[in-house]
């Protein structure tokens, strides 16, 4: 028998969530195959089998989020493959409508999932005690609490539970986290956890619940910290797109048939990695006293996944022609939506780029990527008439707007930045250089 | 206060006691005319005269004997052993008179001697001259073993142990001895049995003694700073008897705990306190004990080695993160997602 557990993804790394396994107990396991799909807080990555066998029993199901080196699955001969869930009678009488006797000797249902995320009391299950590893402290404390053991998710070594996880568990139920082990009582009578109830203050019964995933939380982190602790302030302007339209028809027309056509974005990201070369103040962040320059220029192209949101980089884009950039931007897009991002997909942008054009928005403001310095948030193009030598003639205007950090960026320079990046649209033949 | 080097408390301390008691005299090898090895007893010859700081030829087992005579026709001898490694050539005066004679006959003289003595290794003197012996008196009954970290708390406790009725091993360390702290000056004592809790915190406990004790109570403030982690430290101060209650105060409070120790981890003070723990304070623990100690081998000459043997800091550190409750671990973001 050999355990199969949370692996290393990537260097920051702590936690992992087992997004769908592919294989189910019984199946016979070959070195190499791929076992489960797994969510870091980076992307999602397949979890390989490193011996053969037959899977003999997952330990942690869908939807978990467990540490690094947590047992995730048992591989073994294929002797005694356990029956999924075998619900026995229940020996207590509790029929999980209220609190159940709490040190009932129970074995954890291979499908318990933390009291919080459970959407029916669980069938209790008879069983031995000695399935369930706590710490001592985490016994009396459930105890005290009325909290059942084989409901809680264990995050110690070798998935033990710890006190950590019981303050967890009374946390989500509104109940103060025990008072220090010394002190006797607190101050009020602990009211006993009905573990299997709504938590107080459960929304009305026509919303429905769903469990941000760990990339969105992350997400919602991010994104209140930059908004919360970034001074963001915005320039707009708005560029005649009239010829870089026609240039990208140029460009694509000659193309071959399977060569992968430029779009309005990728001109926009080569426009702003020139303009970021000669303004190597926006292509920078603020450490502390310190702002530091980024020697490389990498864009990052906001791309909307299904989960949220994820910004692939293409590197050193100033560097790169517009048919890389396209081919890049295509396969990191591609790689998005298919959930198959690499943790080096995602790292080391300096700058970025959000463009709802292609959604009819008629402005748009971004909030900033930390740590990056700023973000480039781009509208819809629309004909519009504008004067030219005193007669209207009909162009096409799109209105972008950066949103900047105020701390290291100041509205002159992000103005003449900005002047920039127009100037190399509406010459676009400078982006071919 | 004044702040006096951990060798000046110790001089402080025989100086006073000498000059508070007449029945208190020094002993042992190049303490008088060489003014000691580790130079505790500078100027005491000059200022007492011989028949007070007395050397001795280099035989442990004769003049730690004669001490125990000594004590038992009511003297109050204060032996200085060079390092605690050559104490082992005096063992049968130590454990089977000093430690035996006070309860094998009737309680008619009581012992009232104390052996000074530097463990710790650190400073290349090899395997011989390394060591941490200390465990083994602290298992004899009818000894007394006190193990201060602070120049205070080093002046408290040799006053103390000078008074007390029974033998005390006092447990110096050589790389404590330039050390710096405040001492009072007043007739400042610290008792024996008495652990001391040297910072206060919620996430777990260090549980040390002598130089560890020091050591912990930098890498636990220089921890919080850094990683806002709440750690408290105990410093141990006496190993027999042993302060349960504080130890077990702190314990409950934090649910885990480090036993952080210079000597070896097989049979030593952390394995002592792990059983205690156990036995005492089994619903309150969190996780298991763990004991930080050095490499179980003999210490070797070499620098690299050396360093790689003994215990100290970073293996605290580690130990630290290890145990550390998952709820205060400082989540790190990555700061390389963008959303």
């Amino acid at each position: 028998m050999s355990e199969v557990n949370m692996p290393r993804l990537s260097d920051t790394m702590q936690e992992g969530t087992v997004a769908r396994w592919l294989k189910k107990p019984g199946d016979e396991i070959k070195k190499g195959d791929i076992l489960a799909e797994i969510e870091t807080d980076k992307a999602t990555m397949d979890l390989e089998a490193y011996e053969a066998g037959t899977l003999q029993q997952i330990m942690v199901q869908e939807g978990e989020t467990v540490p690094i080196g947590q047992v995730v699955a048992l591989i073994g001969t294929g002797a005694a493959v356990p029956q999924p869930a075998q619900p026995a009678p229940a020996k207590t009488g509790a029929d999980g409508a209220g609190t159940a006797p709490v040190p009932a000797p129970v074995e954890r249902p291979p499908a318990a999932e933390t009291s919080a995320q459970s959407k029916e009391p669980a069938t209790i299950e008879s069983g031995e005690r000695g399935a369930i590893k706590a710490s001592p402290l985490a016994r009396r404390m459930a105890e005290e609490h009325d909290i059942d053991l084989s409901r809680v998710q264990g995050t110690g070594p070798g998935g033990r539970i710890v006190r950590d996880d019981i303050e967890d568990v009374l946390e989500q139920h509104g109940a103060p986290p025990a008072a220090p082990a010394a002190a006797p009582k607190p101050t009020a009578p602990p009211e006993p956890v009905p573990i299997p109830a709504a938590p107080p203050g459960a929304p009305p019964p026509e919303t429905e619940i769903v469990k941000l995933s760990r990339v969105q939380m992350l997400i919602a982190r991010r994104l209140t910290e930059s908004k919360q602790t970034i001074p963001h302030f915005y320039v707009s302007s708005e560029v005649d797109m009239t010829d870089a339209l026609a240039l990208r028809q140029t460009l694509n027309a000659s193309a071959g048939e399977d060569s992968v056509k430029v779009t309005v974005n990728d001109l926009i990201v080569k426009a702003c990695a020139l303009a970021l070369e000669k303004f190597p103040e926006v292509n920078s962040t603020i450490k502390d006293d310190q702002l530091i320059k980024y020697k490389h220029i990498n864009v990052g192209i906001a791309v909307d996944v299904p989960s949220g949101l994820v910004v692939p980089v293409i590197r050193d884009t100033n560097s790169k022609g517009v048919r890389t950039i396209a081919r890049e931007a295509k396969a990191l897009i591609a790689k998005a939506r298919d959930n198959k991002l690499a943790p080096v997909d995602l790292e080391g942008g300096t700058f970025s780029v959000s463009n709802l054009g292609m959604m009819d928005a008629s402005t748009f403001i971004a909030v900033i990527n930390p740590p990056q310095a700023a973000i480039l948030a781009i509208a819809s193009t629309r004909k519009q008439f504008v004067p030219v030598d005193g007669q209207p003639v009909i162009r096409d205007l799109m209105a972008m707007t950066l949103s900047a950090d105020h701390r290291i960026l100041y509205g002159a320079t992000v103005a003449r930045f900005l002047q920039e990046v127009k100037r190399l649209l509406q010459n676009p033949y400078t982006l071919l250089g | 206060m004044a702040e006096i080097t951990y060798r000046q408390a110790l001089h402080d301390g025989l100086r006073e006691e000498l000059l508070r008691d007449e029945n208190v005299f020094l002993l042992g090898e190049e303490i008088a005319v060489f003014e000691g090895s580790y130079k505790i007893t500078a100027g005491l010859l000059k200022e007492f005269g011989p028949k007070r700081v007395v050397d001795t030829p280099i035989a442990e087992n004769g003049f730690v004997g004669m001490a125990t005579g000594a004590a038992m026709l009511g003297l109050r001898p204060i032996v200085e052993i060079m390092t605690i490694n050559f104490i082992v050539l005096a063992m049968d005066e130590i454990v089977n008179h000093a430690a035996k004679i006070y309860a094998m006959f009737g309680g008619q003289c009581p012992i009232p001697l104390v052996i000074r003595t530097p463990g710790g290794g650190g400073q290349q003197l090899a395997a011989t001259h390394s060591q941490n012996l200390e465990v083994w008196f602290a298992h004899v009954p009818g000894l007394k073993v006190v193990a201060p970290s602070t120049p205070a708390d080093a002046k408290g406790l040799l006053r103390t142990s000078v008074r007390d009725n029974n033998p005390v091993i006092f447990l110096e360390n050589l790389a404590l001895y330039n050390t710096k702290g405040e001492a009072p000056t007043d007739g400042y004592m610290v008792p024996i049995g008495q652990a001391k809790v040297t910072k206060e915190g919620t996430d777990l406990t260090v549980l040390s003694y002598s130089r560890m004790a020091a050591v912990a109570l930098d890498v636990a403030r220089r921890m919080e700073q850094e990683n806002q982690l709440s750690i408290e430290v105990v410093d141990l101060r006496s190993l027999r008897p042993l302060d349960q209650e504080t130890i077990l105060n702190s314990v409950r409070k934090t649910n885990r705990a480090i036993v952080f120790e210079e000597d070896w981890r097989s049979f030593g003070i952390g394995a002592e306190i792990a059983a205690l723990l156990q036995e005492e304070a089994f619903d309150d623990l969190d996780a298991p004990v763990k004991r930080v100690a050095s490499l179980e081998v003999p210490l070797p000459y070499s620098k690299p080695l050396e360093l790689a043997t003994l215990t100290g800091a970073k293996q605290l550190v580690d130990a630290i993160k290890e145990l550390a409750p998952r709820r205060s671990r400082h989540l790190s973001v990555s700061p390389t997602l963008l959303p």
